[in-house]
């Protein structure tokens, strides 16, 4: 006898740290039982009502959306929308219960709940039979009528068949219908554990103390419909009733009808009519010698594609965000996805010339999928949350909101978190999470070998498998960087709405995969540092020197500018500066602008795994012969000399040769970008060769081309983006080039932003001939700053600013500016009483040795001087103050050594002006057989040797299986250094915490590109430490004692 | 090696030589040490069982050597020596004699003799040599070039001073007074004259704490119960006043019982919190006169309070309304003095469902922690102390059994509840990882109820083997 049964309180793991099954797992579960519909009700949320939505579809079970309402004054309660407009108050009740309770809470009381209920079902949850329950029964049926049912669960605990006689007596007196459901919290039984742990998270406990915090009712798993009947055959009609709540909500997320918000100004103008008078206006002031016929005829095709696609909504709240910040003088510049468009260029939201390249606007807009639009647009990282707060205030805050991300569990928290609830020691925890790199999603065991910790124990085996399960699942909402949903209806109708941990910010409750599946509109507002460093550069100069640029303005095609990038001289340039990027750049020699573009699309993960470096440098350099089988081939391959380097011209490639359509070439991307569908790829991979074969390609070629579109997958740009970047990559390059001052003064203020720290940074701006003078009380603002006289080469100095100084507060710097006024101070103490900073503050400038440019004071000096100042005299000593400073005794304070000076330059501004540290170790760097990085540059390709440098970069990317590449410096240079996997797990600690290594190895010379190859490593930290206890000079004083103060470098980590 | 806490973190706090030559440092957290040398031996630190050793061998010293001793935590003892040292045969000699004993005891130490405390304390941490010797008015040579450490200042003013390059005490003494307290307070000043002799420092010397004693002596030996009840009631009454004294009461108390043919027969008695009260004390006294063999007769009798802690003096109750809490630490002496302390305790409730987990032992005055049982579910009132198998028959996956077989009779099911499905608690072990009780109350037909469960939940094979057992009885 088969039997027909909907579970309808399931909870999904998105009632974050509760339930422990995703809604895949769950649909899926019931698919096997033959349940034929779930109600998924996560816990004042419908964060996972999407992904729930989209598992239905997959496997063909009804979906019942509900939620359940945890009620301040009331029993909780299921509630189910009937319909959409059910829907919308549900979701305008979640987003109340939200604003009230402040982020990840929700506080909602009964009356809310009738305020708002019209149209949904809703299920009583009880839990003994009591009089309390009773009345909560009348009251549902008074305001619901026969929309109030009442829950029977099993609970598998004493007296479970007497609660069940009893609920059920309750519910005919109350003549509220009464309905089965099982409680579920997790798919199968074996979840069991795995939801004790997350309940132990979620209450901050071990488990040893969990007590009866752990779910005691049993069985929380799904149930076949035969098993549901015979454990309630009492209740048979409660069991029917469970298809009578699915049969009345009729509601389901495809009922959602997205609306783009208005952007009409003129009345009686459509959007699209709207749209194309901007188009064409643009266009006339970007080609004010008139529109190419091709930009023309691009033009119209993209507008007639928007206006069949009912767009220029899209394109017109793009345009005035983009309006807004260039009203305000914030640099932006849009990118990705449908800002390859010729719409968008003479738009002015990016500056990619449509005359220049050729575009492909099918990638993003297919007219088949009807997927909405995607642009991208970067702001200054300074400056964005302007922009953000006018979103909100143009558009209404029930109009717009930032799209959530779902925070999961990463190979790193799971362990941490299990570990804590396992009851492990604090520091064991650390040591475990330590050894994994970065944003692991695995844990592997070789790794943890290592720590020397015992595995086999039973704890911390069972840790390392329960946090193997926990990977993955959600821990909790957070917002976007900066993807906003705009809509035309209210916003809260459609989803609920909560508040962001960021004041003034509200998050919807789906991330933007859910969004589109829903096929919402979604603006990236997205913040870059290299725009503020932009814009602060292009501010300086034109404040010093006198010259205005723009973005658009800064002289094109500048053959100084690319005399400087071919020798790969980029430090602190936008994207061409990391390591890969330098030691690509000799080789591919850019020498105009579209060779910048390529540049940045080569060197990606993309490019290297699908092997097209190689052949685009061969035959870059005329050693190998560019093949087009097919001239179609050509056209779209040539300016990339027959390589696919970018995403379109993948998708290009599918359509050209092998036939597909544009949606299908779109389909071949997602395929290629998702690595759980490799069934897909290998559909399209026939449907590729067959296609290419029967246009006359041999199969062979087919094979290969299949082969680099597999390996390049998601991670190429498409043209677009790279053509942003370039464009950023070039005007920072002619920035440093020609202002190298102005540069680094931007850079400086800019921080923390790109690969290298303020040392490096500074370092090559002094190799650039760039005068820079030290932290000042007397002359530093906050930020770095130009300082005149010009010199003959136009070049001012640098004067660095106080924000480099550790420890000191911005406020206490700008009272020092402020009371410095145009009268410098003329002592400690006058600072001190002009300015009003605590001692504290002061110390921190003196640790920094600002006192010395312009007071003379030593380190000690201004220590000794500040020792002396009282913020609150103490009763004691309030005798002792009234002595004025002059009538003290002289006090001969020893100097610091130059090592230690050095050190204290390094922990207190990250950086020094005086001799490298390294500098005052190379007599025992030269006794160990080590030669300078200089000297290993210039050395002969293949020859062995030793150096020895600070680490500056520790890289390990993905792409480059287990390849770890690290970034030494010595005071004469510093040298890129390849450590093989095998190396890495010999000196695997050295390697991960060493500040100072010493390397052997073997030179590998590529043109202008070294590198040394690793074959041993030794850990030289102590050598670093012992720098504050060294001299330069001739005759060091031995009179002092030891300095205890290590030098801290901050090694950046990459993966 | 030696761990403690600092903080959150588990840090090194002393090292012993083999660790140090692996160049393991007194502030290296444990964990990074252990992923170094992965079979190092750590032990907890015990500062307070530290402190207390060298309270004893300050004790030790002044037995043996100088009566002026103290002991300066956490790992030195000072001793005044003058006039004491002709004892020992000269200075020297008796430097050599207290190192190589304490040697002999495993500890390893080094001394010194100057003029002044602060002096000696200086050298014996940071001079060079393992004996010092510093002779009379040299003292300002010989410490002038030990680290500022050496003088017993704050941390922190210590790294302050090193800031400013003053790492020797020789050049901290010879900078100017008046800056120098103006910027460091008075504290350095005060420590360098103690150190160089400027400013008298005394030695506040350690006294043993003689545990309260009272003896009788009896001319014609005794051995009548109670005659020697009479006594005990005659040797408390000082004792106490002794401890009032003291402010102390007694937690232990020692009766020896000398007798005639030199045997000694003793009566030890603890009680909870410490007591001063003369009839409770002799109470728990005469309580056990029963286990004394008097012999041929007791001819002295010494009553000793041999841990004694301080008595907390409390209000009474003032407010007439309020109701006085009930002592019963009286009750539970005398009974604990019976019967022994392990064998009185209280059942407190653990927050597990697995029914032998559900109780603990705490002991009988241990405060209430406002933990109950949950009482809406029915628990039998006899919980067996293991359970014991029974035959049944019962229907899968969750019925009650239709009868069982229990110690041989025979059992039919009247009426029965569950199952209540209890789970291992997997944390525990590796057996209860997936096991499952289905816990049944069933009634048979003569109306006693059983508390019985089947291990395995009648489904899934791993939750058990699908055997029965009682567990509790109703009444």
């Amino acid at each position: 006898m088969s039997v027909a049964y909907a579970e309808l309180e399931v909870t999904s793991y998105f009632s974050f740290l509760r339930g422990a099954s995703s809604p895949i797992e769950l649909f899926e579960q019931a698919k096997a039982l033959g349940i034929e519909a779930l109600g998924i009700c996560d816990r004042n949320s419908l964060a996972g009502m999407v992904q729930a939505h989209v598992a239905a579809k997959e496997t063909g079970i009804r979906l019942v959306v509900g939620c359940r309402l945890d009620l301040a004054d009331f029993a909780p309660v299921l509630v189910y929308p009937t319909d959409r407009a059910a829907y919308g108050r549900l979701c305008r009740l979640l987003t109340l219960g939200k604003a009230r309770a402040g982020k990840g809470k929700c506080h909602l009381l009964w009356e809310d709940l009738v305020t708002w209920g019209e149209g949904l079902l809703v299920i009583l949850l009880p839990d003994t039979t009591d009089d309390v329950c009773a009345m909560q029964l009348r009251k549902l049926k008074d305001a619901f009528a026969d929309r109030a049912y009442m829950a029977l669960t099993l609970r598998r605990r004493p007296n479970d068949q007497m609660r069940l006689y009893e609920l059920a007596n309750l519910t005919h007196q109350a003549r509220v219908p009464a309905v089965v459901t099982n409680d579920v919290l997790f798919h199968t039984y074996d979840r069991r554990i795995l939801q004790d742990v997350v309940t132990c998270i979620r209450n901050h406990i071990t488990i040893e103390e969990a007590g009866f915090a752990r779910e005691r009712h049993a069985d929380r798993y799904l149930k076949p419909p035969a098993e549901m009947a015979r454990l309630f055959s009492r209740y048979s009609e409660a069991v029917d009733r469970t298809r009578e709540i699915v049969a009345r909500c009729r509601f389901s997320l495809d009922d959602l009808a997205y609306q783009y918000p208005d952007e009409v100004s003129i009345p009686d103008q459509s959007p699209q009519q709207a749209l194309e008078a901007l188009t064409w206006e643009g266009a006339a002031a970007a080609y004010p010698e008139g529109i190419p016929p091709e930009v023309r005829k691009t033009l119209s095709h993209e507008l007639a594609l928007i206006g069949r696609m009912d767009y220029a909504p899209y394109f017109l709240t793009v345009h005035s965000i983009v309006r807004y910040a260039r009203s305000q003088g914030i640099l932006c510049q849009g990118r990705g996805s449908a800002a390859n468009s010729a719409v968008c260029y003479v738009l002015g939201i990016t500056a990619i010339d449509p005359a220049r390249t050729s575009l492909l606007f099918e990638r993003f807009v297919s007219e088949e999928r009807r997927e909405p639009p995607d642009i991208d647009v970067d702001f200054e990282h300074a400056r964005r949350e302007q922009v953000i707060q006018w979103i909100y205030g143009h558009y209404g805050r029930n109009h717009a909101a930032l799209t959530a991300v779902v925070t999961r569990y990463r190979a790193k928290g799971a362990l941490r978190d299990v570990g804590k609830v396992m009851g492990l020691p604090e520091d064991l925890i650390r040591t475990l999470s330590g050894q994994i790199w970065g944003w692991g999603r695995k844990l592997d065991e070789g790794a943890l070998n290592e720590t020397g910790i015992n595995l086999s124990d039973r704890r911390i085996r069972l840790t390392l498998d329960l946090a193997r399960c926990l990977i993955g699942v959600p821990r909790h909402l957070s917002q976007h960087p900066g993807g906003f949903v705009l809509t035309r209806d209210r916003l809260d109708e459609l989803v609920p709405i909560e508040p962001a941990a960021m004041d003034a910010r509200q998050i919807i409750e789906w991330d933007k995969d859910d969004i589109d599946v829903l096929k919402f509109m979604k603006v990236d507002v997205l913040a870059l540092g290299m725009l503020t460093c932009m814009k602060k550069g292009l501010d300086l100069l034109a404040e010093h020197k006198g010259q205005h640029y723009t973005l658009q303005t800064i002289p094109a095609e500048d053959p100084r500018t690319y005399a400087m990038i071919r020798k790969a001289d980029t430090i602190g340039v936008f994207q061409i500066e990391s390591r890969a990027q330098m030691s690509m750049l000799p080789r591919l020699r850019p020498r105009v602008f579209y060779d910048l573009v390529i540049e940045v699309a080569i060197v990606r993960p993309g490019p290297i795994q699908g092997d097209m470096v190689h052949p685009y440098l061969r035959r870059r350099a005329g050693q190998e012969k560019e093949i087009y089988p097919t001239p179609e081939l050509e056209k779209v391959l040539r300016k990339t000399l027959g390589i696919p380097l970018f995403q379109e011209q993948v998708m290009q490639v599918a359509m050209v040769c092998a036939g597909f359509s544009a949606s299908e070439a779109d389909q071949l991307r997602r395929a290629m970008a998702t690595f759980k569908n490799t069934g897909t790829v290998s559909r399209f991979r026939t449907r590729l060769i067959e296609g290419m074969t029967a246009r006359g390609y041999p199969a062979t070629f087919a094979e290969r081309i299949f082969q680099q579109l597999e390996g390049f997958g998601s991670y190429g740009f498409p043209e677009s983006h790279a053509a942003s970047f370039a464009i950023l990559a070039y005007s920072s390059s002619w920035m440093k080039c020609t202002h190298p001052d102005v540069f680094l003064a931007a850079l400086l203020n800019s921080q923390p932003m790109g690969f290298y720290a303020p040392a490096q940074l500074v370092r090559d701006a002094r190799e650039h001939g760039v005068e820079i003078r030290p932290v000042c009380i007397n002359a530093s603002r906050w930020d770095s700053t130009l300082e005149g006289p010009e010199r003959d080469d136009g070049l001012f100095a640098v004067r660095l600013g106080m924000n480099l100084v550790k420890g000191l507060a911005n406020e206490d710097a700008a009272r020092i500016v402020a009371a410095r006024g145009d009268r410098p101070f003329a002592s400690v103490d006058d600072l001190w009483r002009r300015a009003g900073v605590k001692g504290a503050a002061l110390t921190y400038l003196a640790e920094a040795d600002a006192f010395r440019p312009r007071l003379g004071l030593a380190r000690r000096e201004a220590l000794w001087a500040i020792r002396a100042l009282r913020d609150e005299p103490l009763p004691l000593f309030a005798a002792a103050a009234v002595v004025r400073e002059a009538e003290e005794p002289d006090v001969l304070l020893q100097p610091m050594r130059d090592g230690a000076e050095v050190a204290r330059d390094y922990n207190r501004t990250g950086l020094t002006l005086r001799d490298h540290p390294v500098a005052f170790l190379r007599d025992d760097l030269i006794e160990r057989g080590m030669v300078t990085c200089r000297q290993a540059l210039e050395a002969r390709d293949r020859s062995s040797l030793a150096v020895a440098g600070l680490v500056l970069v520790r890289q390990r990317p993905g792409s480059a299986e287990g390849v770890v590449f690290m970034t030494l410096e010595d005071e004469t240079a510093a040298i890129n250094v390849i450590i093989w996997p095998d190396m890495f797990e010999r000196f695997r600690r050295v390697v991960l915490s060493g500040h100072m290594l010493g390397v052997v190895g073997r030179l590998q010379k590529e043109g202008e590109v070294v590198h040394l190859v690793t074959r041993e490593i030794v850990d030289l930290s102590h050598l670093l430490a012992d720098v504050g206890n060294r001299s330069l000079q001739v005759f060091p004083d031995h009179n002092q004692g030891r300095l205890r103060e290590n030098i801290v470098v901050k090694t950046r980590n990459f993966h | 090696m030696l761990a403690g806490r600092e903080g959150r973190r588990r840090v090194i706090l002393s090292v012993d030589l083999a660790a140090r030559r692996l160049g393991l440092r007194p502030g290296t957290p444990v964990a990074k040490a252990q992923a170094l040398y992965s079979d190092l031996l750590i032990m907890d630190a015990d500062p307070d069982g530290d402190r207390a050793g060298l309270e004893r061998l300050a004790l030790w010293f002044q037995h043996r050597i100088a009566p002026i001793v103290a002991p300066d935590p956490p790992d030195g003892i000072v001793l005044d020596t003058t006039g004491a040292d002709h004892l020992h045969g000269g200075e020297a000699v008796m430097l050599e004699n207290m190192v190589t004993r304490l040697k002999e005891a495993g500890i390893t130490a080094r001394a010194t003799i100057a003029d002044t405390l602060g002096a000696a304390h200086a050298l014996a941490r940071y001079g060079r040599e393992r004996i010092t010797i510093v002779p009379p008015g040299e003292t300002a040579a010989a410490i002038a070039d030990l680290p500022i450490e050496a003088l017993r200042l704050p941390a922190d003013l210590i790294d302050d001073l090193h800031g400013l390059g003053v790492s020797r005490i020789g050049p901290l003494a010879g900078m100017p007074r008046a800056p120098l307290a103006l910027r460091f307070g008075p504290d350095v000043a005060r420590r360098l004259d103690q150190a160089f002799g400027r400013q008298a420092e005394t030695i506040v010397p350690v006294r043993l704490q003689v545990p309260v004693q009272v003896s009788r002596n009896f001319a014609e030996p005794i051995s009548a119960a109670e005659t020697i009840a009479r006594y005990i009631t005659k040797l408390v009454p000082p004792l106490c006043a002794r401890l009032e004294e003291r402010e102390q009461g007694v937690r232990r108390l020692d009766l020896l019982l000398h007798r005639v043919d030199s045997h000694t027969e003793a009566i030890r008695v603890a009680t909870a919190m410490p007591v001063r009260d003369v009839r409770r004390l002799t109470r728990l006294l005469c309580d056990r006169i029963e286990t004394i063999d008097p012999g041929f007769g007791i001819e002295r009798m010494v009553l000793t309070a041999s841990l004694a802690e301080p008595i907390l003096h409390r209000q009474g109750v003032s407010a007439l309304i309020e109701e006085e809490e009930a002592d019963v630490s009286d009750l539970i002496d005398t009974l604990a003095n019976r019967v022994g302390t392990q064998a009185l305790y209280r059942f407190a409730p653990v927050e597990s469902d697995v029914p032998e987990r559900a109780v603990c032992r705490v002991p009988a005055l241990a405060p209430e922690d406002g933990r109950e049982w949950p009482d809406h579910w029915p628990r039998p009132t006899r919980l067996l102390p293991r359970p014991e198998p029974i035959q049944t028959m019962a229907v899968l996956p969750d019925h009650p059994p239709v009868f069982f077989i229990w110690r041989g009779i025979r059992r039919r099911i009247r009426c029965a509840d569950g199952p209540e499905r209890v789970f291992g608690e997997w944390w525990k072990g590796d057996a209860e990882l997936t096991t499952v009780r289905d816990y049944f109350r069933v009634e048979d037909t003569s109306g006693e109820t059983f508390w019985v469960y089947r291990i395995g939940d009648g489904e899934h094979g791993e939750t058990g083997s699908q055997g029965w057992f009682l567990h509790g009885l109703f009444e």
